[in-house]
């Protein structure tokens, strides 16, 4: 063994003793730079209401953004049980749809990044639908996932904007499917305004899911629909080869090699762009909760 | 660690009828709330008084007791206070047939 592979272990093996004794930390499996570590109890930390583009008139925005509100800081407060509160503080970050079949909403932290190499995405959530009604109410939430919008550096040779999407399909039209699913393909662009500088697209439209391979998941709902129990989610991607590498959910790590992102030219104002995505839909004329205790984003650098 | 403070677009650009009232808005951290409401456009009829809900569970809603006439022309403003809210925050009008203001409803928060 070399003296530099010594020195390389001796820091790793530092560097997760200083994680593990860290009880914020230590439920995460970060990168050697952590990126942004999100504890809702310091505020909204970045995650803002996801904005659609337009133009002289904000009747240009795409429907499917208009309908998007801001997240909100809860406790998880319930009618018949009070505040449930999340992991490590009373705090979650909540992405709430509006009560209507289809709904959608989400929420956006928009960074850029300085190296293309590995980065991790990991986070603890949990989802319900409002309790307006005395069932259990498991098929009310149809969808929640996330998203990246990356685009290359302005240097770089043949550049992309590419859009990993991932969503844990819940139930659809009442019927409960429990997958996973990606998206390959996004909505055509359209101009928004009379002018010719912005464009606009829905990729969350509900065409164009894909099955997981293997992406059958049943997770941990709770026996009423107010009882939530915290999820753990990781998502890896390569931002050199612009490739996702791991996906893991729980005790489940899932097969990557037929996953596919969203791929389209590199836009004009997008250069390096490093965007989060956390988003949630509903099935019934209720509104879907897609709660977040905290996240981590991480990277190999 | 300075104290939280939000601005939160919680109705924009949508034309409110009849029995109007913004999403629902969980705000129990904060300590004291500016409701703005912006006419986008010239509102259409005689115009309500908006007046500010509370909530115990962000389904059941009772008015807290602020309120503030609708603004009566494009780009006015209306403006709701409130110190002592709970953990709900929303806005609600009632417009009469035929009568309508396109809005934009922002909620301003503080610890």
């Amino acid at each position: 063994m070399t003296a530099s592979q010594t020195q390389i272990e001796m820091t790793e093996a530092v560097r997760l003793a200083l994680l593990r004794a860290d009880p914020e930390l230590s439920r995460f499996d970060p990168l050697s730079r952590i990126i942004s570590h999100d504890q809702f109890a310091n505020g909204h930390c970045g995650w803002s209401q996801l904005v659609g583009n337009y133009e002289n008139d904000l009747d240009t925005m795409l429907p499917g953004y208009a309908q998007h509100t801001g997240a909100m800081l809860s406790t998880l407060a319930h009618w018949d049980s009070g505040s449930h509160g999340a992991m490590g503080s009373s705090y979650a970050l909540k992405i709430a749809t509006r009560p209507k079949k289809g709904a959608q909403n989400v929420a956006i932290k928009r960074h850029t990044f300085r190296h293309r190499g590995r980065i991790r995405f990991e986070l603890y959530f949990t989802f319900k639908p409002e309790a307006s009604e005395l069932k259990l109410s498991e098929t009310d939430v149809r969808s929640i996932g996330f998203l990246f919008d990356l685009q290359a550096g302005d240097n770089d040779k043949a550049g992309e904007r590419v859009m990993p999407h991932l969503r844990f399909l819940n139930a659809l039209d009442g019927k409960h499917l429990q997958k996973w699913q990606f998206k390959r393909h996004t909505s055509p662009f359209q101009a928004v305004g009379n002018g010719e500088k912005t464009l606009s697209h829905y990729h969350l439209a509900p065409e164009g899911w894909e099955d997981l391979p293997s992406g059958e998941q049943r997770l941990c709902y709770n026996e009423i629909a107010t009882k939530v129990n915290w999820t753990y989610l990781r998502f890896d991607f390569d931002l050199k080869e612009m490739k996702a590498l791991e996906f893991q959910c729980n005790d489940r790590q899932f097969d990557m090699s037929g996953y596919e992102s969203i791929r389209i030219p590199a836009m004009k104002n997008l250069w390096c762009m490093l965007n989060f995505c956390l988003f949630a839909e509903t099935d019934a004329d209720k509104r879907a909760f897609l709660y977040v205790d905290s996240v981590c984003i991480s990277g190999d650098f | 660690m300075l104290p939280e403070n939000i601005t939160s677009v919680v109705s924009r650009n949508e034309t409110w009828t009849g029995a109007a009232a913004s999403e629902p808005h969980e705000a129990g951290w904060a300590r004291e709330a500016i409701i703005f409401v912006r006419a986008l456009k010239e509102p259409k009829g005689k115009q309500p008084v908006a007046r500010v809900e509370i909530s115990p569970d962000g389904m059941r809603w009772v008015a807290e007791g602020t309120q503030a006439a609708m603004p009566i022309e494009q780009d006015g403003i209306a403006v709701m206070r409130v110190h002592h809210f709970g953990n709900w925050l929303r806005v609600a009008a009632d417009f009469a047939d035929g009568c309508e203001s396109t809005v934009l409803v922002t909620i301003h928060l503080k610890a």
